[in-house]
């Protein structure tokens, strides 16, 4: 598969791959860009473009691994891209899938309302679980990436991110990510074989393909984690260490 | 892929050219798609019991057999215990391993309803182990899971030791696609294996 160039059109990349809409609109990208080419749309929004470009290959070619490219761009453009994608999961895709199970529940009948009230609960759940894991980067795992390149930058290193680095370098973060698929592939069989038929197929249909799409975009965004910002981070830790003769 | 099944095999052992002829033809009728091997002789049919990879039938005429049928038949039995049997000949063979028969005096409306018992029984006990149906005790173990009891404490309660209660987990897991604790939580309380007032 070839990967995309900053030459090519915006619009025939998403022709092309419609699967990456969500993907834009989460670096601020709107429709409408008439024949401008990435390089000029990334410019027109400010968008580090170096960094886009490996986003919208990773998520248009699963083996697609930026190895040489690594320090094309900056672990904060990564960061702010990371968190926004959390905003993303919990303010847009969880509310609509909430809105799906309502539905249901409303529309069927006593019994199965009663078991669409099991699958709502598991969902919470589900939601508590993701609000925790990405609470704890964006307060524990990010800051300290944002640390390392500041200091990276400025040469100025404090004894607590050595020590950070000695104790807790991001290899633990690595070894304790839990997968957050696995929950929303019980979800989908337990609606897919054992909830009792509904009448409103549409609406069910409509769930389980929100279900699908956030499992494959929590993938992605699973694989950009430890595939790209942890080796990255892991260069930055070896660097300040070697700055400092350690 | 799951859904790729295999082809059947099946073996039809008899001396007699027309004896595996006619069964070929019946087999046809009653629509049994399946790869026919054919043995005219004992030693032909204990070849192929060594060389046909998951043989799952054998259609066996019992002059085929040297003397002491019984014995033979515990042989066949031993050596490919998934696979199978079903009996042609003059009378029921006394104290056989096997339970089908086909007995000479047979007309063609009894043996066609044999040769469909024989296929179609087997073929629903095996849908019955692919299907999502739990063992009742694989139930016992699902109950303990959803309400959140460690496999030692499973072990405990069930008079099992841990490596069977993670064999039922697995097993469980398997027929039902469902991984997580909280999953097999909802699966048990849809089905009332569970309630909810016993969830923790």
């Amino acid at each position: 598969m070839v990967a995309f160039t900053r030459n090519n059109k915006m619009a025939e990349v998403i022709l092309r791959d419609y699967q990456l809409l969500p993907i834009i609109s989460r670096f601020g990208i709107k429709l409408g860009f008439g024949n401008k080419n990435i390089e000029e749309v990334c410019i027109d929004r400010n968008v580090d473009l170096a960094f886009f470009l490996e986003i919208l290959n990773s998520y248009h070619n699963a083996d697609y691994y930026p190895e040489n490219h690594l320090s094309g761009f900056k672990a904060d453009v990564m960061i702010s891209y990371l968190t926004n994608t959390h905003s993303y999961y919990l303010n847009s895709k969880v509310p609509h899938i909430e809105l799906f199970i309502d539905k249901m529940q409303k529309e069927a009948k006593k019994e199965n309302s009663r078991n669409i009230g099991l699958l709502k609960q598991f969902f919470n759940e589900y939601k508590i679980d993701i609000e925790h894991h990405f609470k704890d980067e964006e307060k524990n795992v990010f800051p300290y990436i944002l640390d390392l390149e500041e200091a990276l930058k400025t040469n100025n290193y404090s004894t607590e991110l050595i020590e950070k680095i000695k104790k807790e370098p991001i290899e633990v973060y690595e070894r304790n990510h839990e997968s957050l698929e696995v929950k929303l592939a019980d979800m989908k069989n337990l609606i897919i074989r054992f909830l009792p038929p509904l009448s409103c197929e549409d609406d069910c249909e409509r769930l389980l393909t929100e279900l699908f799409q956030l499992e494959c975009d929590i993938e992605d965004h699973t694989r950009m984690e430890e595939k790209v910002l942890i080796p990255k981070v892991k260069m930055l830790e070896r660097k300040v260490l070697e700055y400092y003769g350690i | 892929m799951e859904f790729e099944h295999k082809k059947m095999q099946t073996v039809i052992a008899s001396e007699q050219y027309l004896v595996r002829l006619g069964v070929k033809t019946l087999l046809n009728v009653i629509g049994v798609e399946s790869d026919l091997h054919e043995a005219d002789s004992f030693e032909e049919l204990e070849r192929l019991i060594n060389d046909v990879p998951d043989l799952n039938y054998l259609i066996l005429s019992d002059e085929l057999l040297p003397k002491k049928k019984q014995d033979c038949l515990k042989d066949i039995k031993g050596s490919c215990s998934l696979c199978k049997t079903i009996i042609i000949g003059q009378q029921k063979i006394p104290g056989c391993v096997f339970e089908h028969f086909i007995l000479h005096s047979y007309d063609r409306k009894q043996v066609v309803e044999e040769l469909q018992n024989f296929f179609q029984e087997s073929e629903s006990t095996q849908e019955k182990n692919d299907s999502c149906t739990l063992s009742d005790r694989e139930i016992d173990v699902l109950k303990t899971v959803a309400l959140g009891c460690s496999n030692k404490e499973i072990a405990d309660q069930l008079f099992i030791s841990i490596n069977t209660v993670i064999t039922h987990r697995k097993n469980i897991t398997g027929k039902l696609g469902i991984k997580t604790i909280s999953g097999l939580t909802v699966y048990a309380l849809m089905n009332h294996i569970i309630k909810a007032e016993e969830v923790r």
